[in-house]
C-alpha cells in the first residue's frame, strides 16, 4: 500500500508498505529511526511511545491505518527552538533522570504528551502521566523531578511572554 | 577534601546522558549492517526431556534460510560455565528447563528465520520434572546435571560457615526465635532484551557487539567453544539497556551462537530476544528457602544464630554457588553474635535457571534475617529499631563470620537517620492504636543490612585502566570494567580528571572493547567504583607524575615546587604553563604519555572446608524504613513512604549515587510486593510484562534518601560501593511494616495479596 503521513513535521509518502506492519516496525526497520525502542511488543512497557497528532500512543500497538493522514512525532523530532535539546531532554540530563537510557526516549515523549495536556501537573499527576512507561533503573524519582522542573520552566516562560 | 574539583560534586552529570535523551544512542537492537542475517532460536517446550531427534534439514530447505546450528557445531558440544562447567551453548542430549536453546537458524529475514525454527524436526522424550528443592534431594529423583559434573545427585554444593558453636548458646538462651521463609524467583526485567551481533573478520576471527556485562569473559568463552585463540574474538559493548546482574551467561550463549553463524555464512548475524523469550530463557534471582534460629538474652542482646538455607539453582549452576556463598556470609545479618553456623545447599531443579541478580544472595539472606530479627524484637517487647541499634555492628565489633571490623561503620547513624526522618516513634505509636477492623490499616517497619565489598572470597578482585594523551591534548581513558547504566563511566572520567587536574571534557572514555581495554575480570559485585576507580586513580597518578616532571623541567625547579591552578602548572617564579605546553615539553623530553595501572583489593581468604576465614576486606551498611497502607478488602499493600540511609563511604558522583539508591529501592518494592517469577512443575507462569508486573511510577512513594559518608582508606577518595546493597533493605522493611498493619508475619516473598473480609 501507499502511506501518506507527517513525520516529525515533514510530509512523507511511502510506497510498497506492508499494511500489517506496525508503526514501530515502520519507524525502526524501514525509516531507520531507532529512538523508539522495542521493549515488549504488547504495549505494556512504553519504550516505543510516540505522539500521534500530539497524543501519546504506543507505536508497537499502532497500525498504519491509524497513521495515514496524521502527524507522528518521535524522539528524533523533539527539539528545542534552537534546534538543540528540548526543555524536557535538557531537564532529564540536568536531574539525572537517565541511567541505561533504554526507556528514556519513550519517557521523554510521555512527559511531552503530559505537559501538553496538563501544563501544571502535581508530582502525583506526573506519576500517573508516565504510568504507561516502565523504567527499571531509576525508581522514577529523578524522572519526576525532571518533568516537574521542565513544567515550572514552561510556566515561567509563559508568564514572561504574557507580561 | 574541600579542594577537590569533581569528586563528590552535586553538579556532576552523566557523560553518557546526551546521546540517550536524543535517542541517538545505539543499542545492539538498533544496529543493522549490509547483508546482515537474522537469527532465531528453537527453544525447549518442556522443562526436562531427552532429545531423541534433532533434524535441521527441513529448515535448511526453506527459502531464505541460510544456516542452522546445534551443539554439534561447537568444541566439546559447546560446554561452558564457571565455577561449574555444566552448561551448553545449545542443548546437548537433554533439555533441563523450559525455554532452553536447542538450535539456531540464520535467515535473510526475521520471518524466514522463524519459519526455519518452526520447520526443525525435534522429538523429545519427556523426563519427570523436578520442580521442588526438597523433591530434588530425594534419592529417587531424576538426576538433572550432566554426568560430567561431580555432584551428589541434584545437590550441587554445600557451603558452610562456622563461627564458634551456637548450639549450647541457643540451648541456654531464654528467648529463641525460630522461623522459615520462602523467597521466590525474581526476573531482572531490564528494559532492553538480550541481543548479540557478530561480524566475521578476514582473519577467520569474529567481532561481537553484545549487551553482556563482562566482555572479556564473553570473549574467552566464545573463543573456547569456537576453538579460536581469544585474540581472534573481539567483544565490543555498545550502549546497554540495563542488566542488574542478568546479562552474562545467557549472553555468552547467544554470542557464541551468532559468532558461529557469522563464521559459517561469512555474513553479519544478529539475534535479539523477544520479551517473552527473554523472560523464559534468561536466568533469574534464585529462590531461597531459609530456616533461622536466633537466640537472645533477656536484655535483648543477641547471642547466637543458626541458619539453614536451600538455594534453587535451577537447571544450571551459573552464579548460584557464588550467590549462595554470599548469602551464607550474610545470613545472620549486620549484628554482633558470639557464635553463628550457616549451612547452605545449592540444588539443581528444572525451575529455569538462576544466577546473578542485584544483591547476589544477600537480597534473600537479608530479607529472611531482617524479618526474623523483627519478630524476635517483638517477642522481647522491644521497639524493632531500638533493638537493632542495640545489636548492630559498630567499629571494632566482630561480624557474624567472626571478623573484626576495623574501618568506620555508619550503620548506627543510618538507623538513627531513618528513625528521625520518618517520624518513627510517633507513627509506630499512632499505627499501634488503629482499630483492628479498619478497612485501611497502616504500618511502619525497618530493616538494616551490611554487604561485603567486592568479590570477596568469590575470586581475584582487580582492575586495569589505561590513559593516553592524544595529539589534540584530549585524554583517552579505558577500563576493563564496564557501564550498563549504573554510571561507572562518569565515575572513571571524573576520577581521571580529578587526579590529573584537568577539565572533565578533556577525558574521553572509550566504549568497552576487548581490543583496546585490558582484562579486568567481571563487572559485577558493585565493585566498579572501588576497584575500577582505584585502577583509574593509579593510572592517572603515573601519568600525572610524568607531566609534573616535564613542568618542573620547564620551570627549572624541583617537581615538588610545582603548584596547580586549574589546568595550569606554576613554578616558583610564578610563570604559568598551560597543560598543552607541559604536554609538548614532556613529549620533547621523550616521556611516555600513556600509562597503565592496576589495582587489586586487599587479600581475603576463605576456607571452604572449615567454613572459616575472612570473606571480605570491608563492608557497606544501611538502613531503610517503609510505611505501608494495607487495604483489607483487596488484600493489597501500597508503600506510602520510604526512607533510606546508606553508608557507601565517600560519594564520588552524588546524582548517580542517588539514582542507584532510588532504582535499587524500586526493585526491592517489586521483590516485596509484585514480582514473583513463579514456576509450576518447572513451567514459568508469567512470561510477559503484563502478568509479571514491575513497579511503575504510581507504585512508588516519594523516597527520602541520604548517604552517611564514612571513610574507607582503601577506596578511591574514601569511597565504598552501593549499587547492589541499596536494594537489600527494602523488602524486609516493607514486610515488617505490613506486620504492624495486619498483625500477621510475612513468610513469603513476594507477599501474596490477602483480602481479609
Amino acid at each position: 500500500m501507499e502511506l501518506n503521513f507527517i513525520l516529525n513535521g515533514q510530509p512523507l509518502t511511502l510506497t510498497n508498505v506492508d499494511a500489517e506492519t506496525t508503526l514501530l516496525q515502520l519507524l525502526r526497520e524501514r525509516l531507520g529511526l531507532t529512538g523508539a525502542k522495542r521493549g515488549c511488543d504488547n504495549g505494556v512497557c512504553g519504550a516505543c511511545s510516540v505522539l500521534l497528532d500530539g497524543r501519546l500512543v504506543k507505536a508497537c500497538r499502532t497500525s498504519l491505518a491509524q497513521v495515514a493522514g496524521h502527524a507522528v512525532t518521535t524522539i528524533e523530532g523533539l527539539r528545542g527552538p534552537d534546534g538543540d535539546l528540548s526543555d524536557l531532554q535538557a531537564a532529564f540530563l540536568e536531574y539525572g533522570a537517565v541511567q541505561c537510557g533504554f526507556c528514556t526516549p519513550g519517557m521523554v515523549i510521555a512527559a511531552e504528551a503530559l505537559l501538553r495536556r496538563n501544563p501544571h501537573p502535581t508530582r502525583a499527576e506526573i506519576r500517573r502521566g508516565i504510568a504507561g512507561n516502565i523504567c527499571r533503573c531509576t525508581g522514577y524519582q529523578q524522572i519526576v523531578d525532571a518533568i516537574e522542573a521542565a513544567a515550572a520552566q514552561r510556566l515561567a516562560q509563559e508568564e514572561r511572554e504574557n507580561e | 577534601m574541600s579542594n577537590l574539583r569533581y569528586v563528590g560534586h552535586a553538579e556532576l552529570r552523566s557523560v553518557d546522558g546526551r546521546a540517550r535523551v536524543t535517542g541517538e544512542a545505539q543499542y545492539v537492537c538498533d544496529m543493522t549492517l549490509p547483508g546482515m542475517l537474522y537469527a532465531k532460536v528453537l527453544r525447549s517446550p518442556l522443562p526436562h526431556a531427552r532429545i531423541l531427534t534433532l533434524d535441521l534439514a527441513p529448515a535448511l530447505a526453506l527459502p531464505g534460510v541460510v544456516a542452522a546450528i546445534t551443539h554439534a557445531d561447537f568444541v566439546e558440544h559447546g560446554n561452558f560455565g564457571w565455577p561449574v562447567k555444566d552448561d551448553y551453548v545449545l542443548a546437548y542430549q537433554k533439555v533441563r528447563y523450559q525455554g532452553e536453546a536447542i538450535a539456531v537458524v540464520a535467515a535473510e529475514t526475521e520471518a524466514a528465520a522463524e519459519a526455519g525454527v518452526e520447520a526443525i524436526r525435534l522429538e523429545l522424550a519427556a523426563l519427570p520434572v523436578v520442580g521442588d528443592m526438597q523433591a530434588a534431594l530425594d534419592e529417587n529423583a531424576p538426576r538433572i546435571p550432566p554426568a560430567s559434573v561431580k555432584t551428589d545427585g541434584n545437590l550441587g554444593e554445600t557451603i558452610i560457615l562456622r563461627y564458634g558453636d551456637p548450639e549450647p548458646l541457643l540451648a541456654a538462651a531464654p528467648v529463641v526465635m525460630e522461623t522459615s521463609y520462602d523467597l521466590r524467583h525474581q526476573e531482572h526485567a531490564y528494559l532492553e532484551t538480550e541481543g548479540a551481533l557478530a561480524l566475521p573478520e578476514p582473519d577467520g576471527g569474529v567481532t561481537l557487539f553484545a549487551n553482556n556485562q563482562s566482555p572479556f569473559i564473553n570473549r574467552d568463552i566464545v573463543a573456547s567453544v569456537l576453538g579460536l585463540p581469544p585474540q581472534q574474538v573481539r567483544s565490543i559493548q555498545p550502549h546497554i539497556g540495563g542488566t542488574f546482574g542478568g546479562k552474562d551467561d545467557v549472553l555468552y550463549e547467544s554470542s557464541a551462537q551468532v559468532a558461529k553463524l557469522a563464521l559459517l555464512t561469512g555474513r553479519p548475524v544478529r539475534l535479539i530476544f523477544t520479551r517473552a523469550e527473554s523472560m523464559l530463557a534468561s536466568y533469574k534471582r534464585q529462590a531461597l528457602r531459609v530456616h533461622l534460629r536466633l537466640g537472645s538474652d533477656e536484655r535483648g542482646n543477641l547471642q547466637a544464630a543458626q541458619v539453614k538455607m536451600l538455594a534453587d539453582s535451577g537447571a544450571y549452576a551459573s552464579m548460584t554457588p557464588m550467590a549462595a556463598w554470599r548469602a551464607t556470609m550474610h545470613a545472620a545479618g549486620a549484628y554482633r553474635y558470639q557464635a553463628v553456623h550457616v549451612d547452605t545447599q545449592v540444588i539443581y531443579t528444572n525451575n529455569g535457571y538462576s544466577g546473578a541478580f542485584r544483591g547476589f544472595g544477600n537480597t534473600q539472606a537479608a530479607a529472611a534475617v531482617e524479618m526474623a530479627i523483627d519478630e524476635l524484637a517483638e517477642r522481647l517487647h522491644r521497639d524493632p529499631l531500638e533493638f537493632r541499634l542495640q545489636n548492630c555492628l559498630r567499629q571494632g565489633d566482630r561480624t557474624m563470620t567472626g571478623n573484626l571490623v576495623k574501618h568506620e561503620v555508619g550503620l548506627p547513624a543510618c538507623l538513627e537517620w531513618v528513625r528521625d526522618k520518618s517520624g518513627w516513634q510517633q507513627k509506630r505509636a499512632r499505627y499501634a492504636a488503629q482499630p483492628a477492623d479498619a478497612p485501611r490499616r497502616r504500618g511502619i517497619g525497618v530493616a538494616c543490612y551490611f554487604h561485603g565489598c567486592g568479590l570477596g572470597g568469590e575470586g581475584t578482585d582487580f582492575a586495569v585502566s589505561t590513559l593516553k594523551i592524544e595529539r589534540d591534548y584530549s585524554i583517552t581513558l579505558t577500563s576493563g570494567l564496564t557501564d550498563f547504566g549504573q554510571g561507572s563511566r562518569t565515575v572513571f572520567t571524573l576520577l581521571a580528571a580529578e587526579e590529573l587536574g584537568v577539565e572533565l571534557a578533556r577525558v574521553q572514555m572509550l566504549r568497552p572493547d576487548t581490543r583496546t581495554a585490558i582484562d579486568s575480570g567481571p563487572t559485577v559485585a558493585s565493585r566498579a567504583s572501588i576497584v575500577g576507580g582505584n585502577a583509574v586513580r593509579v593510572t592517572a597518578t603515573k601519568l600525572g607524575q610524568r607531566l609534573r616532571l616535564a613542568a618542573a623541567d620547564l620551570c627549572a625547579c624541583a617537581p615538588a615546587q610545582i603548584i596547580r591552578a586549574g589546568e595550569q602548572y606554576i613554578g616558583p617564579r610564578e610563570e604559568p604553563h598551560s597543560f598543552e605546553e607541559v604536554v609538548d615539553h614532556a613529549r620533547a623530553l621523550g616521556l611516555q604519555l600513556a600509562a597503565e595501572g592496576r589495582w587489586e583489593i586487599p587479600a581475603v581468604e576463605w576456607d571452604l572446608e572449615t567454613g572459616t576465614g575472612k570473606p571480605y576486606f570491608a563492608y557497606v551498611f544501611g538502613a531503610q524504613v517503609a510505611e505501608v497502607e494495607f487495604n483489607s478488602r483487596t488484600g493489597r499493600t501500597k508503600v506510602t513512604g520510604l526512607w533510606a540511609a546508606h553508608d557507601g563511604g565517600t560519594i564520588l558522583y552524588p546524582q548517580g549515587a542517588y539514582g542507584q539508591l532510588y532504582g535499587g529501592i524500586a526493585q526491592g518494592v517489586g521483590y516485596a510486593l509484585m514480582e514473583g517469577y513463579l514456576f509450576k512443575d518447572g513451567v514459568p507462569q508469567r512470561t510477559d510484562l503484563r502478568s509479571y508486573r514491575v513497579p511503575r511510577a504510581i507504585d512508588l512513594p516519594e523516597i527520602e534518601g541520604t548517604f552517611i559518608e564514612t571513610r574507607l582508606n582503601e577506596g578511591p577518595y574514601g569511597a565504598k560501593n552501593l549499587a547492589e546493597p541499596v536494594m537489600v533493605g527494602t523488602a524486609p522493611a516493607i514486610a515488617n511494616a505490613l506486620f504492624q498493619a495486619t498483625g500477621e508475619r510475612v513468610r513469603r516473598l513476594p507477599i501474596p495479596p490477602q483480602p481479609r473480609p
